[in-house]
């Protein structure tokens, strides 16, 4: 009986979610659809993240640069006549080769020496991007048609929406496969001690180069959307601070647990939204959203560091344990059958 | 010829920031094991104050020193977040960093806007084997080889700086001699916002100092920093002359719009390089 | 010199020492016994002022300096390094009386810590601990990972500075019968508690410390 209600109640949750976010759309105002696409692909790049920083330990400081692949490859293809599909399919893919080109040298780096790579990746990039012609330069791509599959053109947002929940929730779904398969474990062995799993036997460099391109390939399917969704493209959509925007989703929402990443993804960018509404009304000086943001964002990074550093969503598992023990120890103790309270 | 000295010295001046900010990584990674993101807004808040102090008219030299100052506050106010707390891992510590350069960034917007800013430095203009550069570099160079002889010295031959390298060398035996490890690590931040600060001070008279510099300072002092596995002042003195050089050299021979990219190429080339000679067990320790 | 009251220490949950009470006297060597996990260290580490117990006292007549368990050097520092900041606490910089002590340590002044066999670093740690003018030492696993020969001059070192100069010692050790040889009393901390203690020789003819620790043919 208890045996049953518990495997009903690990999928009720995720299933929940899933009805009311598919729900969602429909009943949403433009500007509200708008913040749940950003919502969504945010959340996209940030499980891979959570993925990357949480299972195998390795930090990212440039994962918008795989968003921007992910972009720029869909969006320079349907610039130039490919089927939009076929362009959405290259960006994750594009994303993914280039994280397994360049993770071979950048993966023999651990923790800070690692983070720092990463960054410096990024900059690269954006500083080739920016200079590069047949990317559109500094001033970017313009004129990405919308997506359309099988002569059927996304006009509205609400279309983008339903591409957007569908990319996520398979992307959840690749996530907790590799999470809870055999390499899965291996994984979160590197977490705690690389030289331990590899004594065990676990293919190391293999897996730490398939966490980090799977995580590149979400990031850079989100990019993809991103691309057909606003039409434009420029190298100052991805910076820095983006990637950096991605780190305090996964450490916020909690790393290492997908349900960390869909929390902390809307944390940030409901908050971020606040913030802006705030920051935009009248009264307020020019600067004030940024300002704003970048305090608000700065905080929550340092407060969640310091005083929950699991993150919020096993903080409010270990707490939800804690109850549901004490429960159980209090009905065992008063002789108290479950199926008489 | 002269071209090439001329270049030779810009770049020996736009390293000398770097080498400057790398310092102050190494002053902080050798006691704490914490990599401080955050050490290139301890160089713009310098600037900025600095440029606020002079166009209220305070005197040049005054200024500067009290500017300095403020970066080592800020860096020890710093410290005070990432580790002040105890228990706190250095790799929580180092993402504390990285919030803490955002968190700057609202500072700097808020106090002193987003436009870039400079001021004058040392006036005029000197000739050397017919190569003409302003005399303002002669005392970054000057200063920065002052401040590293300074920094040998202090780690070398004082108790303090003994007791700095002690924590670095092995907290828990600093701990069982007596040692206040949490306070030296405060000290080192201290000491790693002046460091910064003063690159701040000395480079803005030649480069526009905006809000996020600190990015292209931080980058670019790891890069001159791990060339002694972040623990060696001397290697990165070399490394950030290195890079500054380096720049320069591109910039005058090649591409100016590619300075980042030497700086970030030569730095993962340097970093991978490390860790090919090192095995993992020892980089995980570390 | 040393005295401890109904020592109680934490570790989160988890209790490593439960109401140990021991003495050291002025001059005395007392031994500290037990098996690995009793709680010999953390209770050291207490001594030294690096944990905080969660009850009981710490009473130390005079100063007590800490020989850690694994040596512990600085080892990217010179030996006359480590020796200076060993008299941190107490300001001394003068490492001139330590190699008249242990003279071993006079040619190896200038060399790095982390080059030094196990038997010289363990010397060193000695040093680096009586730069602090102790008058109890704490030794904590003097003779782990070192040849006997190497432990028995070490021995003979604390004998010395125990009979010429009144330093108390505490010498914890798996080793139990060289503690029980080289001093004068003992404890036996089991699982975070005193279970046995008397002098020497009488810990030596109890059966049951014998068979535990001592091996049954003691």
């Amino acid at each position: 009986m208890n045996a049953a209600r518990g495997r009903t109640a690990r999928w009720l949750p995720a299933a929940a979610t899933a009805a009311v976010t598919l729900a969602l759309p429909p009943l949403l105002s433009s500007s509200h659809l708008s913040i749940y696409i950003l919502l969504g692909l945010a959340a996209i790049v940030t499980v891979g993240l959570s993925m990357s920083m949480g299972y195998a330990g390795q930090v990212s400081l440039g994962q918008a640069a795989f968003y921007a692949i992910g972009g720029y490859t869909a969006g320079l293809l349907a610039v130039h006549g490919v089927p939009p599909l076929a362009g959405l399919l290259a960006a994750p893919l594009a994303a993914a080769a280039f994280a397994l080109v360049v993770g071979v040298p950048l993966l023999r780096l651990r923790g800070h020496h690692l983070a720092f790579a990463t960054l410096a990746m990024q900059l690269i990039l954006l500083s080739l991007v920016s200079q590069a012609d047949w990317t559109g330069g500094a001033i970017g791509l313009q004129g990405v048609p919308r997506f359309s599959v099988g002569g059927v053109e996304f006009a509205d947002d609400i279309a983008y929406a339903y591409l957007v929940w569908a990319a996520a929730a398979g992307t959840l779904l690749v996530a907790r496969n590799i999470v809870t398969s055999r390499p899965g474990r291996g994984l979160r062995a590197l977490a705690t001690s690389e030289t331990a799993a590899a004594a065990s036997g676990v293919p190391v460099g293999r897996y730490r180069l398939t966490v980090f391109a799977t995580a590149a390939a979400f990031a850079g399917l989100a990019g993809g959307i991103y691309a057909f969704y606003l039409g434009y493209l420029s190298p100052g959509s991805f910076p820095v601070l983006l990637s950096v925007e991605y780190v305090v989703m996964a450490v916020v929402g909690g790393l290492g647990t997908l349900w960390g990443a869909l929390v902390g993804a809307t944390a940030i960018v409901l908050l971020v939204q606040v913030l802006n509404t705030i920051g935009t009304q009248p009264g307020m000086p020019a600067h004030a959203p940024s300002v704003l943001s970048y305090a608000v964002y700065a905080l929550l990074l340092v407060l969640v560091v310091l005083f929950l550093p699991r993150g919020i969503v096993p903080a409010v598992r270990a707490r939800l344990d804690r109850v549901h023990t004490a429960d159980r120890a209090g009905r065992a103790t008063t002789g108290q059958h479950p199926s008489t309270s | 010829m002269t071209e090439l000295l001329q270049y030779l010295v810009t770049g020996l001046g736009g390293g000398c920031a770097f080498a400057l900010v790398g310092s102050g990584l190494v002053v902080v990674y050798r006691v704490t094991r914490v990599v401080n993101f955050a050490q290139g807004s301890f160089a713009v808040i310098a600037a900025m104050t600095a440029s606020t102090l002079l166009a209220s008219g305070l005197p040049h030299g005054l200024a500067e020193a009290l500017a300095v100052a403020v970066g080592a506050v800020t860096g020890a106010a710093v410290g005070l977040v990432a580790i002040g707390k105890p228990g706190t891992p250095p790799d929580a510590s180092l993402i504390v960093t990285l919030g803490l350069g955002v968190f700057a960034y609202a500072v700097e917007i808020l106090v002193w806007g987003d436009q870039p800013r400079s001021f004058r430095g040392v006036p005029g203009a000197v000739d050397l084997f017919g190569a003409r550069f302003q005399a303002h570099y002669l005392l970054i160079i000057g200063a920065t080889l002052a401040v590293f002889a300074g920094l040998g010295l202090l780690f070398a031959r004082t108790d303090i700086g003994r007791a700095l390298s002690a924590c670095a060398s092995n907290p828990y035996a600093a701990r069982v001699v007596g040692i206040d490890v949490t306070r030296m690590g405060l000290l080192s931040f201290g000491v790693a916002g002046a460091l910064g600060g003063l690159a701040g001070i000395l480079v803005t008279p030649i480069q526009l100092v905006t809000f996020d510099y600190d990015v292209t300072l931080v980058v670019g002092g790891f890069a001159a920093a791990i060339l002694g596995g972040l623990m060696r002042p001397a290697l990165t003195l070399v490394g950030g002359l290195l890079l500054g050089v380096a720049q320069a050299l591109v910039a005058g021979y090649g591409n100016g719009a590619y300075q980042l990219e030497v700086a970030l190429v030569l730095l993962l080339t340097v970093m991978i390089w490390r860790a090919a000679r090192q095995p993992i067990a020892q980089q995980e320790a570390a | 010199m040393l005295e401890v009251s109904e020592l109680t220490v934490r570790y989160g949950l988890a209790t490593a020492l439960d109401r140990v009470s021991l003495t050291v006297g002025a001059g005395e060597m007392v031994a500290l016994i037990g098996p690995n996990g009793a709680g010999k260290s953390t209770l050291v580490n207490t001594l030294s002022g690096i944990l905080s117990p969660a009850g009981g006292t710490v009473t130390v007549r005079g100063r007590l300096a800490h020989v850690p368990e694994g040596r512990q050097l600085f080892p990217d520092l010179t030996v006359d390094d480590n020796l200076r900041l060993g008299g941190w606490r107490v300001r001394n910089r003068d490492t001139g009386p330590i190699y008249d002590v242990l003279p071993a340590l006079a040619p190896l002044r200038r060399r790095r810590a982390g080059q030094l066999s196990g038997g010289q670093q363990q010397m060193v740690a000695v040093g680096r601990a009586l730069m602090a003018r102790p008058d109890v030492l704490a030794v904590d696993e003097l003779s782990l990972g070192l040849a006997p020969l190497v432990v028995a001059d070490l021995v003979r070192h604390l004998r010395t500075l125990n009979a010429e100069r009144g330093l108390a010692v505490l010498l914890i050790e798996q080793n139990a019968r060289l503690a029980l040889d080289l001093c004068g009393r003992g404890y036996v901390l089991e699982a975070g508690r005193v279970v046995a203690a008397g002098t020497a020789a009488d810990l030596a003819a109890d059966p049951r410390v014998a068979a535990a620790y001592l091996g049954a043919a003691a």
